[in-house]
């Protein structure tokens, strides 16, 4: 973990100071309802359906046990006993007051945590691989660029007043985790003549217009970092829409610019400040990553095999296959927790789950977690040897749902049930899914497969990104689901690692298959998709994915709308659409 | 009430923005802010005069069309001051604009916000090179006065921290 200095812990001190005059202003009517918005949702807070909603960040996912162990008090002093955390590495409450909120924001500074721009026309909280510093697979440490980019970027004075929010996402791994080409700027890793530096993205994205970034700088040598972000950031600031909200994202500029134009506007401003006070030294990374305290990993642990005995069990066998990941120091693994056990809302975990994980992360490994945009929590470093009292403890508490990177490890928002912008519920949904496909054989007979849902065009689900993905529209006032397939975060092109790749890091938008369907449908669409792709594969080493990109999508249009029921439901949503 | 924070101190403020309806430039008398485009358009006529005007920059503005043909410095022209609006504090171009005079365009003058200039975000405005504040009326000035010092320290080291208070 990273270890405040006292610079970092009276700037979240101060800021608390200025939110609670702030909010105290607002509730004195000495601030008005327009004036307070934009305020508040800098420091995370949104009016929502019910109460406020209080998104805290996790910065790059990292999080460890008195962190955890706070948000389990914040959850039940302040909320009702549970939160929520998002696909973006942050944790949400939704039932906290407005005039407690100051005081949360002061129990997080504590711990030497925030809810500074997790919300906002800003840059938001950078994430990161959730596998971030453990992965066998790194060029660099994730977590130290990404701290540095958090410092760079908060209470950026040039920078709080964009013309929409702003992600930056970093992978340090051959393989990208971090989805960079689908965030504002994705930054990809990688040594260009013993130079370590990264790729940059710009202009990917979700929502309305979902688009894959644009390989705008091949390579940026990591002293020139800084620099680059400020003057993409200050071409965007100064030239982004703000007249239509739907346009303003850094994903249009780029589009109407042109990818060559905007890298040539970035570049004349970078080239008048890249030598600037900005320009990153060997001394300030050296003194972020000396402020980390690194895990103190046992040397004398190697190897070993799963004792045979224990996987006599096939509930800890399966759970072994699905939720433990490599780990780049012998005799450790990464374990998942799942947050997604059938009828629980995807994400969500309660006060005393936490404080349980908080310990298991004190007895298991250094008490270090990480937070994956899959909404789940990653155990960072358990020994290898006591695999299976972990499983043990986590089953008893149904965080050991055997299917992370399976079809029942749905990514969801909160969707209608919480927020005022969903079009449609995503919970209900998520659980119909899994109801459906309760049979775990059947679940790994289908394999590899994300299946992502959101409420609402806004995207937070991440559908447009999924193998599968489910989107919730409004027609005439009624809920509709939208079906896309073929989506991706990465790996569309993981063999070409060459500059001149623009494949935007390998992500891939889904393609609609056609009219909405009613919600009950739903479940039913997915089966059918799903033995299509059975029908369709080559082997059960092809996974959906693969055969939507080898055949594309018309045949799994034809047996969906092929069956009378399903079209049924389908073109009543087109009438109601007309 | 004062609502002007110049030098740290709340003044009286006496400029005035030029209505060029009826005459393309303002009389050559002190303190008239013309509008960027008729800076642009009357720049020979304007840097005659004996009392410097203004320049009232938009959030649109090309930065470019402060300067004449052949500066670079803007310190060098005949400019009182430059101020730069801000319909509404959500519009963060003038952030930017101000980094581009005060650094790129070697701009030492006063530099002053203008328009919907909130307590809350005048240090920004002060780290960005502002050094002029025009209050938004229903926002307190003692206390926009307070907010230079909201924060003590920094992360940006391009950016300077706003000066301290002198009252």
């Amino acid at each position: 973990m990273y270890i405040y200095d006292e610079i970092d812990q009276k700037l979240v001190e101060q800021r608390v100071a200025q939110f609670r005059e702030q909010t105290q202003r607002f509730l004195n009517g000495k601030l008005s309802d327009d004036e307070f918005r934009v305020l508040r949702l800098q420091n995370g807070l949104y009016i929502q359906r019910h109460a406020p909603m209080l998104r805290v960040a996790i910065p790059y996912g990292m999080l460890v046990s008195k962190q955890l162990r706070t948000l389990a008090y914040i959850a039940r002093r302040w909320d009702r006993g549970y939160g929520h955390f998002s696909t973006r590495q942050n944790i949400q409450f939704n039932w906290p007051r407005l005039e407690d909120v100051p005081e949360i924001l002061a129990k997080l500074a504590t711990v030497q945590m925030h809810a500074i721009q997790t919300s906002g026309n800003c840059i938001r909280n950078t994430t990161t691989d959730h596998f971030a510093g453990l992965a066998p697979d790194e060029i660099i440490n994730p977590l130290v660029w990404c701290e540095i980019i958090r410092q760079w970027s908060m209470l950026h004075p040039e920078f709080a007043f964009l013309p929409r929010k702003f992600k930056i996402a970093v992978s340090g791994a051959l393989t990208d985790r971090a989805a960079v080409g689908v965030h504002d700027i994705g930054l990809q890793a990688i040594e260009v003549d013993g130079v370590l530096g990264f790729r940059v993205w710009v202009g990917g994205g979700l929502g309305r217009t979902p688009i894959v970034g644009k390989l705008v700088k091949p390579f940026v040598a990591w002293h020139d970092l800084l620099t680059y972000l400020q003057a993409v950031l200050r071409v965007y600031n100064l030239h982004g829409r703000r007249d239509n909200k739907y346009k303003a994202r850094i994903k249009i500029l780029v589009k109407d610019l042109t990818p060559e134009v905007f890298a040539q506007q970035v570049d004349e401003q970078w080239q008048l400040i890249k030598d600037g006070p900005d320009k990153v030294t060997e001394e300030y990374v050296r003194d972020i990553s000396s402020r980390f305290v690194w895990p103190k990993y046992d040397p004398s642990l190697t190897e070993i095999e799963i004792i045979a005995q224990e996987t006599a069990n096939p509930k800890y066998e399966r759970w072994l296959r699905t939720n433990v990941h490599g780990h780049r120091m012998n005799g450790y693994v990464s374990v998942t927790v799942s947050l997604k056990a059938s009828g629980v809302p995807p994400g969500d975990i309660t006060a005393d789950q936490m404080d349980a994980i908080a310990e298991m992360s004190e007895k298991y490994g250094f008490g270090e977690l990480r937070i994956s945009h899959e909404q789940n929590l990653i155990l960072a470093d358990v020994r290898k040897n006591s695999l299976y009292s972990l499983w043990l403890e986590l089953d008893m508490l149904n965080l050991a749902t055997p299917n992370v990177g399976y079809i029942t490890n749905i990514i969801a928002c909160p969707g209608g049930d919480y927020c005022s912008l969903a079009n449609a519920v995503s919970i209900p949904v998520a659980a119909a899914i899994q109801q459906r496909f309760d049979n775990l054989d059947f679940v790994y007979e289908i394999g590899e497969l994300d299946l992502n849902l959101s409420g609402c065009i806004n995207s937070c689900g991440h559908h447009h990104v999924g193998h599968i993905g489910i989107l919730g529209v409004d027609k005439a006032g009624e809920e509709w689901y939208q079906i896309t397939i073929g989506g991706r975060q990465n790996g569309g092109d993981s063999t070409d690692s060459s500059l001149t790749n623009n494949k935007g890091g390998g992500a891939a938008i889904g393609r609609v298959i056609g009219p909405s369907f009613a919600r009950e449908q739903i479940p039913d669409v997915i089966y059918r998709l799903i033995q299509t792709y059975l029908r369709l594969r080559d082997s059960d080493a092809e996974r959906f994915i693969d055969v939507v990109e080898r055949l594309g999508i018309t045949q799994f249009k034809q047996d969906v709308y092929a069956d009378p029921l399903l079209a049924k439901a389908a073109i009543s949503a087109e009438v109601s659409d007309a | 009430m004062l609502r002007l924070i110049r030098n740290g101190m709340l003044e009286v403020d006496e400029w005035h923005v030029y209505d060029n309806s009826t005459a393309p430039i303002p009389d050559d008398e002190s303190h008239w802010m013309v509008s960027l485009a008729t800076w642009k358009n009357n720049f020979q006529l304007l840097s005659l005069r004996k009392h410097p005007v203004g320049i009232l920059v938009p959030p649109d503005a090309d930065p470019k069309d402060i300067l004449s043909i052949d500066v670079r410095n803007l310190s060098s022209q005949p400019i009182a001051l430059i101020a730069i609006d801000f319909p509404n504090y959500t519009d963060g171009r003038g952030f930017s604009l101000a980094q581009i005079f005060r650094t790129q365009y070697g701009w030492t003058g006063e530099l002053r916000a203008v328009g919907d200039v909130l307590i809350d975000t005048i240090h920004y405005l002060a780290r960005c090179g502002f050094d002029s504040f025009l209050i938004k009326e229903g926002h307190d000035p003692e206390l926009a006065l307070k907010a230079f010092e909201t924060f003590t320290v920094h992360y940006q080291k391009s950016y300077p921290q706003p000066v301290k208070i002198n009252s």
